[in-house]
């Protein structure tokens, strides 16, 4: 449950693997942190990390968790619930698409698969448990690249596209409920994940995007960009005629 | 039948929670509805919501409104009356008060229901002679979570259910209705005597020293400025018949509250200089000794409705804890924490505690009480406030439920060290654990 300063008592992260996500929860309020679900391929890993930033008291839960397999999900899910009320649910799942051991449609595939499928089934399991218990948020990572198709990313813009719709359709169904989705449009992000890569204008660290985050879940605000700035950027890009977006985009 | 799916908050303003609203028409369509109980998150009774914090809220579950029951029957031939749980404080006053009578313990607020008293085990400013609310209750008739109505005892075979249901927040069952022990009053009308004090050590003394005399005593502690813990001390008697005699009507009679407090959306009126003012105005104030109507003395919380408005839409907190005697130095610790964390404050209240009742949840027990209104938006207030709670296991001291919303759950079991017998009570009196609330969530209470 939260408390009197809506702080929270359980919160789930998966992709706890992720650096974003990590980052969200150490910048979440831990006076009440009694229970953290972390779910990945590899919990152990994000367990070892998390525990030297987590109150003692905060009891970490490993959770396996294969995102490709969706069938899987439900399952997983369900463990959330197990103990009790599940208070935040961060879903940090996410691919880049740029695995080098792997072809382009493969990669494509992949970051179809686990940056919408998995994303959006998680979305969409955790609300309706959520719905039950009468109170929840969901945060997920969307990206400002979803703001219209550019030729070096339209792929992973495609899949946050997909996934950022379904956020706000489930949102807006999910009025009323007590559940609520909060959608985190970060910019270019410095991670190991970007590494190597040419910096996009307006970049930002983990810590950042983090602080975006926690006060999207605060507040009232479903949509929350970083840097606050891409908000405007954004409109500029939706507007801009294509001629000069695409001469822009492909600098 | 009539349900409907409300927002609701505790007084405090801090949390909110939807929930389904039930109203029951009568105690069988109520009795019927709770057999069929098939909502995994349960439900908690309520009455005029004065809980602080999430008591008396179930997210996602059902909330049962306790108006209906409203019965009040004075028994003919003693001083003892029937009455609903959903009676206010204050209507219980004012029927009794026709006869001559008077609950033995009221709270701040006349605006509290009989269930609630109960449930939270209330006291007042008389708690010293009186003990708690439970001192007066001779039975409750409570509805279980199997649809059976049973009456409760304080003594003989029910009475570990008597004092579970007792400060046991609404968790064991509703309560119905009870039986109440009042005493005679021969006029509506208390003997008042205010004292300044100039700070926490001659409160302290004056306090104690005044426990010997009068029947009601309380502080009221100047949480701003300096923060040295300077204030008033009220200190009253019932009117005696021959004093009532001679004594003209009350000069302060007040039977309704004559402000309302405005909504005022997010914005809080709490601030450093706000408070200083008032508070530098209340502490100079005339003092009143003599005759004062028994409705101002006891209520003085009832004169301007909907007062916790005034905190906006982030409310606040009430942090209230008792500490056993030999723990002063902590009252002064916490005064200069308030101070430090720039928490300034017009409702802080000083009361020393006589001796505990045998419910297990309830909270009074001997020594200080302190109960302070914050802001709930302070910065550091969260983990500042941990850290006190933190500090009065150490002392043997613990926070007051009913005003809470924010307590950690480990740090229960140390605070009501009985906590492990009242959850065998309950899980026997309720063993589907039906009856559930945000706070028993939260709290990991059953």
């Amino acid at each position: 449950m939260l408390n009197a300063f809506h702080s929270p008592q359980s919160v789930a992260l998966l992709g706890a693997t992720s650096e974003i996500g990590q980052a969200i929860l150490k910048a979440l309020p831990h006076d009440s942190l009694n229970t953290c679900y972390l779910v990945a391929r590899e919990p152990q890993r994000a367990a070892k990390t998390l525990k030297e930033v987590l109150p003692d008291r905060t009891k970490l839960v490993e959770i396996d968790f294969q995102a490709e397999a969706t069938q899987t999900h439900k399952a997983v899910v369900d463990q959330l619930f197990a103990d009790g009320d599940l208070d935040v649910a961060i879903i940090a799942v996410g691919v880049l698409g740029n695995n080098p051991d792997v072809d382009e449609s493969a990669n494509a595939l992949d970051v179809m698969t686990v940056n919408y499928l998995a994303c959006a089934n998680l979305m969409l399991l955790i609300a309706e448990k959520m719905k039950l218990q009468g109170h929840g948020q969901i945060e997920i990572i969307s990206s400002f690249a979803q703001t219209r198709p550019r030729v070096d990313n339209f792929i992973y813009g495609s899949s946050k596209a997909g996934l950022d719709f379904m956020a706000r359709g489930l949102n807006d169904k999910l009025e009323g409920t007590g559940v609520s989705i909060s959608i985190l449009r970060p910019g270019f992000v410095r991670t190991r994940m970007t590494k190597g890569m040419s910096e996009a204008p307006f970049a930002v660290n983990s810590d950042a995007v983090a602080k975006v985050a926690v006060n999207l879940l605060k507040g009232d605000e479903r949509i929350g960009y970083s840097p606050a700035v891409l908000k405007y950027v954004a409109y500029v890009f939706t507007l801009m005629p294509t001629k000069i977006f695409k001469r822009i985009s492909n600098r | 039948m009539s349900l409907q799916r409300m927002e609701s908050t505790g007084w405090g303003r801090t949390v909110r929670s939807v929930s389904t609203e039930y109203a029951p028409q009568s105690i069988d369509e109520l009795q019927e509805y709770v057999r069929d109980g098939k909502n995994p998150r349960g439900f908690i009774a309520h009455g005029l919501r004065r809980s602080y914090g999430d008591s008396s809220l179930n997210i996602g579950g059902i909330t049962i409104d306790a108006a209906f029951l409203s019965r009040l029957e004075f028994h003919p031939n003693a001083p003892v009356v029937t009455v609903g749980a959903g009676v206010s404080i204050r209507t219980l006053e004012k029927a009794s008060l026709e006869r001559k009578l008077f609950p033995p313990v009221v709270p701040g607020t006349g605006l509290v229901s009989i269930g609630g008293a109960i449930a939270a085990d209330i006291h007042g400013k008389s708690h010293h002679i009186t003990g708690a609310f439970s001192s007066c209750v001779k039975r409750i008739q409570l509805l279980y979570s199997d649809g059976e109505i049973r009456d409760l005892y304080p003594e003989g075979p029910t009475a570990d259910h008597f004092w579970a249901t007792v400060g046991g927040l609404g968790l064991t069952g509703m309560i119905l209705e009870a039986d109440l022990q009042l005493i005679q009053m021969n006029t509506p009308s208390v003997l008042v005597e205010e004292t300044r004090v100039n700070d926490l050590d001659e409160m302290l003394t004056l306090l104690s020293a005044s426990d010997e005399t009068f029947q009601h005593t309380v502080a009221w502690i100047d949480l701003s400025g300096d923060f040295r813990g300077r204030g008033v001390v009220g200190k009253g008697n019932y009117v005696s018949q021959e004093l009532s005699a001679k004594q003209e009507e009350p000069t302060k009679s007040k039977n309704a509250p004559t402000l309302t407090f405005p909504k005022i959306g997010p914005f809080s009126l709490i601030n450093k200089f706000s408070v200083r003012a008032f508070n530098e105005m209340w502490f100079r104030k005339p003092l009143t000794r003599g005759v004062s109507s028994i409705d101002s003395f006891m209520h003085p919380l009832d004169q301007i409705q909907n007062w916790n408005r005034i905190y906006g839409d982030r409310g606040f907190i009430q942090y209230q804890f008792v500490v056993p005697e030999g723990n002063e130095d902590f009252l002064a610790h916490v005064l200069v924490t308030m101070k430090d964390l720039g928490a300034a404050s017009f409702l802080g209240v000083l009361k020393k505690f006589g001796k505990g009742s045998p419910a297990p949840l309830s909270f009074p027990k001997p020594g200080w009480t302190l109960a302070l209104d914050i802001p709930a938006h302070l910065h550091n207030l969260e983990s500042t406030l941990n850290s006190l709670d933190s500090q009065l296991c150490d002392r043997d001291g613990r926070i007051y439920l009913v005003k809470d919303a924010r307590l950690k759950p480990e740090f229960l079991p140390t605070m009501y060290p009985r906590l492990e017998e009242w959850r065998g009570i309950r899980n026997n009196m309720d063993p589907r654990g039906m009856w559930q609330s945000d706070q028993s969530r939260r709290l990991k209470l059953c």
